[in-house]
């Protein structure tokens, strides 16, 4: 499943649609989120290297670690740095969001910042000027896939962090921006749900296509702590946990899929499982009734019983058919609405009924026909 | 059909000859007068239409975006009757939008033939023989008027609406994300409704107003919520004084819940759409037509002006279908038939209907 997500990442937008979007929703009682972010970033670097898909360059935009920890992460994971300044560029607002170290002048500054040759990084020295922000993002996509038709990918280290300096509004202002731009091609971030109201954390999801959310592997409802067994279960969370993911689709339906995963020294493990899906849809659903309407077909249908003792009366003389002898050639009309139809029967005279008088005593009145009315 | 019935009273308003000259309006009970949604079935489920001076709020759904398709056909239904139009949205360029509008389905005949059943129902087949004292019921289905004159067109999702439509100067644009708080809004519907102010005459025009996902997280009100709610209270009596109809989308999740319970008190109609799940069996199997739904529509109030009496509705949950993937249906649910494995379901079980040679019938 979360081969999904990232190859949804990886096909990105079509002509004239937002670009995907990713959030990666966390929370104390499942912390994992980093790490299911580093392997997404992971995944799409090696799409990106791989060169066969949509997204040609990758913005990093770190606020929670520098720079040189997520070039570590990645070469630890294999991924080759050599060329890195023409498909990856990374804005790092972590060493110094807020310009504090202008501020102290020359004597407070720590060791300048080494350019090094193999990635190239941007510092950025007010997070809190969001339309500066997008601006310089723009710039460096740009600059990694030139001004062809290529595009690239947005990620963000973490969004907690961003709403730190800006307001929802503007942060959400920013996403919306980015995804609406021709050239970004897919955007992912992750989200520490707990750290902010339910309201800012639904708007995001709001603006997304993608959510995963991650929920502890084993839901501890028991109060007592201390047990042996509520033990373990914590144990087991504290590496293990649930991805449920849910991705908006094009025609309108929400996908629900759900993975476990396994967290470990060199990283994550995923796999996948049933997930016996809890909640029953019968929520979404009022009460239901039986469908007491016709379709289209069993109105034509219903149209074409030939009812017995059904006048014709369209002027052709008048034959009865009383139920009693199958059909043998029935032509209907084409035409089904129309209630005139003109139908021909075969009176063969096969069937024949034999009456035995039960008694001579019975009135001869009672041998009458009771259809006698009927004029033919 | 899950129409309502509207009573009607003993007495009635003289009414002049309205329908001949303004297709687009449509006598309704107490009067009132009706514009069309755009989609026929929410017509009828709501009794007529919408009624002039009434805000129609619909929640969206944060996964789906079903609202648009309500949208798009009241926009459309609107510029194709030559109604003037003000559409508001949160993105850079909302004349873009007008792009996607549908355009009116071409006449067809064989489209429409379900549309003839409701009076073909009501005349009995008499299996009697004072049949033939009754007259030949020689049922004339007209062709097909004019797309123009009808009160509700059906729209073709994949068809664009002609540029004749959209060149007109009935129709202005507005963007509110970037405003820093609603005022501008405002006031561009208070200039606007005030074209169609109510007066004693009869109406002539009617206008429309479409503003939607008004609190999106972009803009910059959105969390500022109780200027939200007296910007929809102004605009609700605007429209009230106005022939005009207001509909508007808002995301209630993105709002605190008792700012969103209360815009939906001051909406005269309240729909929301909800997104339904993909691939689901347990769905699939609890409903008929799950292949085809895209979602489903909830009709929460129906505005009554002018009365008292509530309308209660048969049902108000409808799937929303495409039909043939072009036309926008809305249907009631129906459960599956339980035993639809054990070889008859019911579209197959057809009985006594035959269409060949039906089995022989012995009483």
């Amino acid at each position: 499943m979360t081969e999904s997500i990232c190859r949804a990442l990886r096909d990105g937008a079509l002509e004239g649609e937002h670009a995907p979007a990713l959030t990666i929703k966390d929370s104390i009682a499942s912390p994992f989120g980093f790490d299911v972010f580093v392997h997404v970033l992971f995944k799409l670097a090696s799409n990106i290297l791989a060169g066969k898909y949509q997204s040609r360059g990758l913005v990093l935009i770190a606020f929670h670690h520098s720079p040189s920890f997520y070039v570590d992460l990645l070469k630890r994971k294999g991924v080759d740095f050599a060329s890195s300044h023409k498909w990856i560029q990374i804005l790092d607002c972590y060493t110094d969001p807020l310009g504090w170290k202008d501020g102290l002048g020359e004597c407070g500054s720590g060791p300048k910042l080494l350019l090094e040759a193999s990635y190239k990084t941007c510092l950025c020295k007010n997070v809190k000027d969001v339309e500066k922000l997008f601006s310089t993002v723009i710039e460096l996509g740009k600059g990694l896939v030139g001004q062809s038709k290529d595009r690239f990918c947005v990620a963000i280290d973490s969004l907690s962090e961003m709403l730190r300096y800006a307001s929802v509004s503007s942060v959400a202002g920013f996403l919306s921006k980015l995804r609406s731009q021709d050239q970004v091609s897919s955007i992912f971030w992750l989200l520490r749900s707990d750290l902010h109201e339910v309201r800012v954390t639904s708007a995001f999801e709001y603006m997304s296509s993608i959510v995963a959310s991650l929920n502890p592997f084993n839901q501890c409802t028991n109060g007592h702590k201390g047990s042996w067994k509520s033990l373990s279960l914590l144990e087991q969370n504290s590496t293990r946990g649930k991805i449920f993911a849910r991705f908006k689709r094009r025609n309108g339906r929400v996908r629900v899929a759900c993975e476990e995963f396994h967290v470990e020294q060199s990283g994550i493990n995923l796999a996948s499982f049933s997930s016996e899906d809890g909640k029953s849809n019968q929520s979404l659903l009022p009460k239901l009734q039986f469908n007491l309407r016709l379709s289209e077909k069993e109105r034509v249908d219903r149209a074409k019983v030939v009812l017995p003792f059904e006048h014709q009366g369209n002027g052709r003389p008048i034959e009865i058919y009383d139920g009693r002898r199958p059909h043998e050639d029935i032509k209907c009309e084409a035409a089904p609405i129309s209630t005139g139809k003109s139908q021909t029967n075969e009176e063969s005279s096969k069937g024949e009924i034999i009456y035995f008088r039960d008694s001579d005593d019975e009135m001869p009145d009672s041998d009458e026909d009771p259809d006698d009315d009927l004029d033919i | 059909m899950a129409a309502t019935k509207s009573r009607t009273s003993s007495f009635s308003r003289n009414f002049s000859a309205l329908s001949s000259q303004t297709p687009g309006l449509k006598h309704g009970p107490n009067g009132t007068t009706f514009i069309s949604s755009g989609i026929p079935d929410l017509d009828r489920i709501l009794g007529g239409g919408f009624s002039l001076g009434s805000l129609v709020m619909v929640m969206e759904d944060s996964e789906a975006p079903h609202h648009m398709l309500l949208l798009r056909n009241f926009m459309s239904q609107g510029l194709v009757h030559s109604q003037s139009l003000l559409y508001a949205s949160p993105s850079k360029d909302p004349r873009g939008f007008l792009g996607t509008l549908p355009s009116p389905a071409s006449s067809s005949k064989d489209d429409k033939s379900y549309n003839s059943d409701p009076d073909q129902e009501k005349g009995l087949r008499i299996a009697w023989q004072y049949k033939k004292y009754f007259g030949e019921n020689q049922q004339n289905f007209e062709s097909r008027k004019d797309g123009k004159h009808e009160f509700c067109n059906d729209f073709d999702l994949r068809k664009p609406l002609e540029r004749q439509y959209l060149s007109g100067k009935n129709i202005e644009c507005v963007s509110f994300q970037d405003s820093p708080n609603l005022v501008a809004l405002r006031d561009r519907c208070g200039t606007f409704l005030s074209q169609f102010l109510r007066s004693d005459e009869t109406t002539s025009s009617a206008g429309r107003v479409a503003i939607q996902s008004l609190c999106a997280p972009q803009c910059e009100h959105s969390n500022m919520e109780w200027d939200i709610l007296s910007f929809v209270r102004s605009l609700k009596g605007m429209v009230r004084s106005s022939n005009a109809v207001t509909m508007m989308t808002f995301p209630p999740s993105i709002l605190s819940p008792s700012t969103s319970k209360r815009l939906q008190h001051m909406a005269d109609t309240l729909l929301s759409v909800k997104a339904i799940p993909d691939e689901d069996k347990e769905l699939a199997n609890l409903l008929t037509g799950y292949q085809d739904m895209v979602g489903l529509l909830s009709v929460h109030k129906v505005a009554r002006i002018n009365t008292q009496v509530p309308v209660i509705l048969d049902a108000t949950t409808y799937s929303i279908k495409l039909q043939k993937r072009r036309f926008l249906i809305l249907e009631c649910l129906n459960q599956a038939p339980i035993d639809g494995s054990s070889g008859i379901s019911y579209s197959t079980s057809g009985s006594c209907s035959g269409s060949s040679k039906p089995g022989s019938l012995d009483f």
